[in-house]
């Protein structure tokens, strides 16, 4: 098959709003590859690892990691929406508002927001939020952290032009395929593997522990049973209400679910 | 030329981690304004961490940052234990230090290689770097990869370990799985031993202060345990009284609080502090690599970190080997206690220096409250001064080799910024009227 | 139970092997070469692992199991093998989690598909029990039972030795029992142990088990040996933890598919896959493209599936089970029902695991017991048999008669058609009465083919041609493999390396070239429209049924199409055209959203004023220039013949063709005259993936061509 030569390599942004740095630093830890990817790929903006900084690109695909969680990120987000082709969000910060967005249930009013921030200068807005809350997301690559294989898929996909395979499973199906054994099944530890959308490679249940959704919710989440399992097991609404709300506690099935034990 | 005033800034700092910038005035010769601010946004740890089970500590102060994470997991379950009365025993002890070292590895390979080699080299990344330099890069790489292959057999996966708990690790490793990585390891070490040599030859602006060092003070090479915090010139101190020995300040330009010695003194923290302080007690081999270089104690030129970097790589390397060699499996991977009312602290050395935790827990197992101080908000003050210190330097440069020199200055302290910033209070009051931007 | 003579022709009688010599059965499979894989214990379950003596085995182990949890426990004794099935089966060894298939590598402008290379290692199972050893038997049925067989699958088989091992005693979750399965091994194996108080009685079947069998140091079997096996079996026998109901399974539960339980299940199943994944039976998966960066050189991997994914029942634009409750109900019909149409047994051995391993422990012989029971009766099922003959409208009891039989009621009355089209009366027609469609129970066949060739290898091809026919509707010319042979209505799968593989239909053929006509509605088929002349792809075919055209001999021909359902019939037009002297008359109504979105105008037109077939087109919306017919195809249907006797084929939308099938109905057209292709999500093309099935059919071996009484059951039902 005569393949287009691409006569100019696609252009990469790579963007970071109120997130820890784990997701931009999975592509930098894609050593077998990041040599070849720059071959690729043209890196126009990526500040983490290169000084030629342009952001006002524009881009043919761009990869925004962290949460919108100040005013600035609210033009920030639309500027670099507006110049890119495809955009795709990587991580829990990008794709659910992250561990910070645990600010999001402090009980409130219903009628707006102050924020106090400490000091007063520092403007935070009162909710962090997942940039599709504000632009139109071409593809959601979830995880705390995103999973290296994922992500070269995800840009290998792009280059070549399929759709990414990254399926939306549980993490039971991780499990189950390398062999672990369930600790829900077998030790009674509560896990939300049931409910997680795979990629990490089912980690937690290998190292004899539960899953605690670092890839936020999966599709058709059935949080509301497995809830009911984990009382079963003996954790009070409190937990079961930490069991959801942490990582990605802000993603809808899972925020859904907290809220009912609170 | 010496009346005019310049400018040097840069307005997105390129090669840190983290969002920070700088600005550096200078009118007739003299420094008018300096500083460095960092507008990374908050994430306000503090605030959430109230409240939750103590045992989820580990895994929340992990996402603090994606570099060091194990290192924020070290300091965490030291203090908690600390609060539990617990010991963990020799051997998990040994597989925290195992896992701090491959930490170390990866942290400093990716600094060295990747973030500050391109200063020295005169690229504007390593991609570019690696056109002319390709082996250098890909020993780098190479380095990291092998740091990070030896904490994903620990801990899960590099990027926020899952297997670090309170009282232990989930699941301790078999002698089998480690030795598996055991020959990656001893390669690694004469890649490490190389880069000293390499790093020894970069060209090193002269530039040098009397700094004040401070290190966490334990039995062997500052890294995973220590009761005591030195300071140079001023003594040794218990981790216990961190708060009364240095201060935390807002300061208006930087989204991150400033650490300085009670008397207003900034001081650094990391290789250098390490180093100078504690060489005596670098591994054998890692002495001799300084030895070969003959790297000139103390070190007091903030460029020459990329070479105490190098050093501290190998002993990392060498270290590793030996644990391995060492390694018994514990019987139990982990010891439990019962929770009650208590303050507890730790310190670890995290590649960048010092990482001071303190928690105040209940009797119900949940965190009442928290104060973290990472090694960058510590070191802040230190890079200001710095920059001062430089600008009669500058005025002979060209601007933007000027501009150049002030970057590789604030990258000689490797900051990670995402770590600096995220503790600052936060008070939602949802009441009525006004908006904040949503 | 008495003790079946050796197969190997050796010594008839049974022997016994100390227990002191298990050993040497291990050494002598590992010098023979092989990977010997048993029980073992590890992270506090029974899994299976590479063992090599009997210390790896699980001695002094026993399990306590109920649903949704499993505990090992230490046994009073030193048993060997006392202990029930764990989260392990043995299809992980001979149908991995994760398998390349194929590779590819582009050379210019040709791409070069080879299959991967097969495994050379061959394994030894050793401890399968009964319910397993049936479960690989089940297993084989589908992966070498035709009309495909899976090059992997066979190579591991054929090497696979197999050491069986009887119960003596049974879990609480077992049934085995029940589904006629066990506890006694009575084929697939090689070699088959029962352990006794400080033996094994041990028995050989066929060459190869008995050339183990005279390398071991055995004796005779004693009287009091066979007496305590035969007693072993009998305890176990009579303590099976469960028991199912397995009586007319398929009728009960395809007929069953509007029961309430199916909500009250969906209420509790997580739709997580466990039970998928630790069956050893379910054989679904999925295949991935795996590249580098330029597709220079991919491979495609199989991995495991499950019908409680997303992906299973997902194409471009529709997802056919997106409830847990769908999900749930797929996996119970198709495990108990569906699958012995499909492939002549159950597709369940009562081994227990999905009832251990389902976090919240739902039980299948429970939800079986719950759909026995009728909600509007208070009798248990047991008195189900003569229920069928009291429900109205039912024309026979229900009775496990398959095909070549009529058709039994369903025992919920299912009619065709989800609930949003039993609207009876709505559309205006006064004493409209919609029949119950009856439960259509398909008789398993076996394959009438099994080919060897490795059915999932592309046929390098090339672009002869390409035709814009709209914009975003590309009809390619390909060239036509060596002996390619296909019947319209059929299709081929077609790939690209790095992109992936789809199924597209012929739309016609002439001397040297195959033709598709490709919508661009994703990645692959996007990528398919922008081909050129010479470029290279992957093609594989035919597959699946074709348009019965000598049914049409002597009948009117209706020929529905609605959008691209048009390029599956076209080839049909033009064969009927070619002898139209054979069918009474040939009609054609064909509708389009717009003119715009016309295909093959140009035939059209030829059609219309050159040939016999009379060619009715409309379209949704008209243009400016348009003074055709607009409206539903339906519309134009409404103004037509539509005699009884008439052959209908149609191929459309499938909301168009529901509503096309009703019209059909109410003119009194019989079932059995009508022929829809259908569409699923159909990955491998060959029968093998499960993941085109709809009920009891897969669509790329069934279909894509059905007649309409087979399917109406089904037709139109949400969740299938």
């Amino acid at each position: 098959m005569k393949r287009e030569i691409r006569k100019t390599r696609p252009r990469l942004g790579v963007f970071k709003l109120a997130s820890c740095d784990g997701c931009q630093l999975t592509l930098l830890d894609c050593e077998d590859e990041l040599l070849a990817l720059a071959g690729e790929l043209e890196i126009v903006h990526f500040p983490e690892a290169s000084s030629n900084t342009a952001p006002d690109g524009p881009f043919d695909l761009t990869l925004v990691e962290g949460s919108v969680s100040t005013p600035e990120h609210l033009g920030e987000i639309r500027y670099i929406r507006e110049r890119s082709r495809f955009l795709a969000t990587i991580g829990a910060c990008a794709t659910s508002g992250g561990i910070q967005a645990l600010r999001n249930f402090t009980s409130a009013d219903e009628y707006g927001e102050i924020v106090y921030a400490w000091p007063e200068y520092v403007l935070t807005l009162a909710d962090s939020t997942p940039v599709s809350d504000h632009v139109k997301v071409d593809f959601e690559l979830q995880g705390c952290p995103i999973d290296k294989r994922q992500l070269i898929e995800l840009i290998t996909a792009y280059l070549v032009g399929r759709r990414p395979a990254i399926p939306n499973v549980s993490v039971c199906t991780e499990c189950k395929g390398r062999g672990t054994v369930c600790v829900t099944v077998a030790r009674g530890i509560p896990c939300l593997g049931p409910v997680t959308h795979a990629g990490c490679g089912a980690l937690c249940p290998t190292y004899g522990r539960g899953c605690y959704a670092c890839f936020g919710p999966k599709e058709n989440a059935e949080t509301a049973s497995l809830a009911r399992l984990m009382k079963s097991l003996g954790l009070d609404e409190r937990e079961i209400k930490r069991e959801f709300r942490l990582f990605t506690g802000y993603a809808e099935a899972f925020r859904k679910e907290s809220v009912r034990h609170e | 030329m010496n009346d005019r005033e310049r400018t040097y800034k840069v307005d997105m700092l390129t090669r840190v981690e983290g969002e920070g910038r700088f600005h550096l005035r200078v009118e007739g010769g003299k420094v008018v304004d300096a500083g460095l601010s960092i507008f990374e946004a908050p994430r306000y740890f503090e605030a959430f961490l109230r409240g939750r089970s103590l045992h989820e500590v580990p895994d929340i102060v992990a996402r603090i940052c994606g570099i060091c994470p194990v290192a924020y997991q070290m300091s965490s379950v030291r203090a908690l234990e600390g609060a539990l009365g617990l010991d963990p025993g020799e051997e998990i002890r040994s597989l925290r230090r195992l896992l701090y070292c491959a930490e170390w590895i990866e942290s400093h390979a990716l600094h060295v290689f990747l973030l500050h080699a391109p200063d020295f080299l005169g690229y504007p990344s390593a991609v570019e770097m690696a056109a002319d330099h390709r082996e250098v890069v890909e020993c780098g790489l190479a380095l990291k990869k092998t740091g990070n292959s030896l904490i994903e057999i620990l801990g899960g996966r590099a990027v926020h370990p899952i297997s670090v708990r309170v009282g232990g690790f989930t699941k301790t490793p078999t002698t089998e799985e480690l030795l598996r990585v055991r020959p990656f390891l001893s390669t690694g070490l004469q890649e490490a031993l190389e880069t000293v040599r390499w790093a020894a030859t970069l060209p090193m602006p002269e530039f040098e202060q009397d700094y004040v060092f401070v290190a966490l003070d334990g039995e062997a090479y500052p890294l995973e345990w220590g009761d005591r915090v030195r300071i140079s010139g001023r003594g040794t101190y218990p981790v216990g009284e961190f708060e009364q020995i240095f201060q935390e300040e807002q300061v208006e330009h930087s989204n991150a609080l400033q650490c300085r010695l009670k008397d207003g003194t900034p001081y650094m923290t990391g290789p250098m502090a390490r180093l100078n302080l504690f060489h005596e007690k670098l591994h054998p081999i890692a002495a001799s690599a300084l030895e070969e270089v003959r790297l000139e104690l103390p070190v007091k030129n903030p460029y020459r970190s990329i070479v105490v970097r190098a050093i501290e790589i190998v002993h990392a390397f060498a270290e590793a080997l030996d644990l391995i060699d060492r390694y018994r499996r514990p019987p139990e991977p982990y010891v439990t206690g019962e929770p009650r009312d208590s303050v507890g602290f730790g310190a670890t050395e995290a590649p960048r220096g010092l990482l001071y935790h303190r928690y105040g827990i209940g009797g119900d197992g949940l965190v009442k409250d928290a104060r973290i101080v990472p090694p960058t908000s510590q070191n802040q003050a230190r890079i200001e001064a710095d920059l001062v210190s430089i600008a009669p330097q500058l005025i002979e440069l060209e601007h933007d080799e000027a501009t150049l020199r002030c970057e590789q200055l604030i990258r000689s302290y490797d900051p990670c910024i995402s770590c600096a910033t995220h503790f600052l209070r936060l008070d939602i009051d949802r009441g009525g009227g006004g908006t904040s931007g949503r | 139970m008495g003790w079946p003579v050796s197969e190997s022709g050796k010594s008839g009688s049974a022997r016994v092997l100390e227990r002191r010599d298990l050993s040497g059965l291990f050494s002598l499979l590992l010098e023979d070469g092989y990977r010997v894989v048993g029980p073992t214990v590890r992270d506090g379950a029974i899994v299976h692992g590479d063992i090599e003596s009997p210390q790896d085995l699980p001695v002094g182990w026993t399990d306590n199991q109920s649903p949704g949890s499993y505990r090992l426990v230490r046994r009073t004794d030193d048993r060997c093998f006392g202990f029930a099935a764990g989260p392990q089966s043995w299809k992980q060894f001979l149908f991995p989690p994760k398998e390349r298939l194929v590779k590819t590598v582009r050379r210019d402008a040709n791409v070069e598909w080879v299959g991967s290379p097969l495994d050379e290692t061959p394994l030894a199972l050793l401890g399968v029990r009964a319910c397993d050893a049936h479960a690989i038997e089940i297993q084989d049925r589908v992966f070498l039972g035709g009309p495909f067989m899976d090059p992997g699958y066979r190579r591991r088989r054929e090497s696979c030795l197999i050491v069986a091992v009887n119960c003596s005693q049974a879990g609480a979750l077992c049934f085995c029992d029940s589904m006629g399965t066990g506890p006694k091994a009575t084929s697939g194996f090689d070699v088959c142990l029962t352990e006794l108080e400080d033996a094994f009685l041990i028995e050989a079947s066929g060459d190869r088990g008995g050339r183990i069998l005279e390398r071991l140091p055995t004796r005779d079997a004693t009287k009091a040996d066979t007496d305590a096996a035969r007693a072993a079996l009998e305890a176990c026998k009579s303590s099976m933890g469960r028991a199912m109901d397995a009586r007319v399974l398929p009728e009960l539960l395809l007929g069953s598919l509007d029961h309430p339980r199916w909500d009250e299940v969906a209420n509790r199943c997580l739709s997580c896959a466990n039970c998928t994944l630790v069956c050893p039976t379910c054989f679904c998966f999925t295949i991935e493209e795996i590249s580098d960066f330029t597709a220079a050189v991919s491979s495609r991997e199989r991995r495991w599936d499950s019908c409680f994914n997303r992906d299973h029942s997902r194409i471009h634009g529709a997802e056919f089970r997106p409830t847990t409750k769908d999900r749930y109900r797929q996996w119970l019909t198709h495990k108990l029902g569906s699958w012995e149409c499909q492939f002549g047994t159950s597709g369940c051995v009562g081994c227990g695991r999905c009832i251990a391993w389902c976090p919240v422990g739902i039980d299948l012989t429970e939800e079986v017991d719950a759909i026995r029971r009728r909600p509007d009766s208070t009798t248990d099922a047991r008195g189900r048999e003569d229920a069928g003959a009291a429900r109205p409208g039912a024309s026979k009891p229900v009775s496990s008669s398959r095909e070549g039989t009529p058709p039994v009621a369903g025992a919920e009355g299912a009619t065709a058609g989800d609930s949003s089209t039993r609207r009876r009366g709505v559309e205006g027609e006064q004493g409209l009465r919609t029949e119950e469609s009856p439960v259509f129970i398909p008789a398993y066949k076996p394959a009438e083919t099994v080919s060897e060739e490795n059915p999932l290898l592309p046929t390098p091809a090339h672009v002869l041609g390409r035709r814009t026919e709209t914009r975003d509707v590309v009809t390619l010319r390909l060239e036509m493999p060596a002996q390619y042979e296909h019947g319209p209505g059929q299709f081929n799968m077609l790939s690209l390396p790095g992109i992936g593989e789809a199924p597209i239909s012929v739309s016609g053929r002439d001397e040297d070239a195959v033709e598709h006509t490709i919508r661009a509605v994703g990645a692959l088929t996007k990528a398919l429209c922008g081909l050129r002349e010479g470029d290279c792809l992957g093609l594989r075919g035919p597959y699946g049924s074709g348009w019965p055209l000598d049914e049409g001999e002597g009948r009117a021909v209706t020929v529905i199409a609605g959008g691209i359902g048009l390029a599956p019939l076209r080839e049909a037009l033009r064969l009927m055209e070619g002898r139209a002297g054979r069918y009474e008359w040939v009609r054609l109504v064909y509708g389009a959203r717009s003119p715009e979105d016309l295909l093959f105008r140009s035939e059209l037109r030829k059609w219309r004023e050159e040939s016999p077939l009379r060619v009715s087109v409309t379209v949704d919306r008209g243009s400016p220039t348009w003074t055709g017919n607009i409206g539903a195809v339906t519309a134009l249907l409404h103004r037509k013949e539509l005699p009884r006797d008439g052959l209908y084929l149609m191929c459309g939308p499938e909301v168009m063709m529901r509503v096309v099938v009703r019209l059909l109905e109410r003119a009194a057209v019989p079932r059995e005259n009508v022929y829809l292709s259908m569409e699923r999500n159909m990955k491998c093309g060959t029968g093998l993936c499960g993941r085109c099935q709809f009920g009891p059919y897969f669509v790329c071996k069934d279909g894509p061509v059905f007649r309409y009484d087979r399917i109406a059951f089904l037709f139109g039902r949400k969740g299938f």
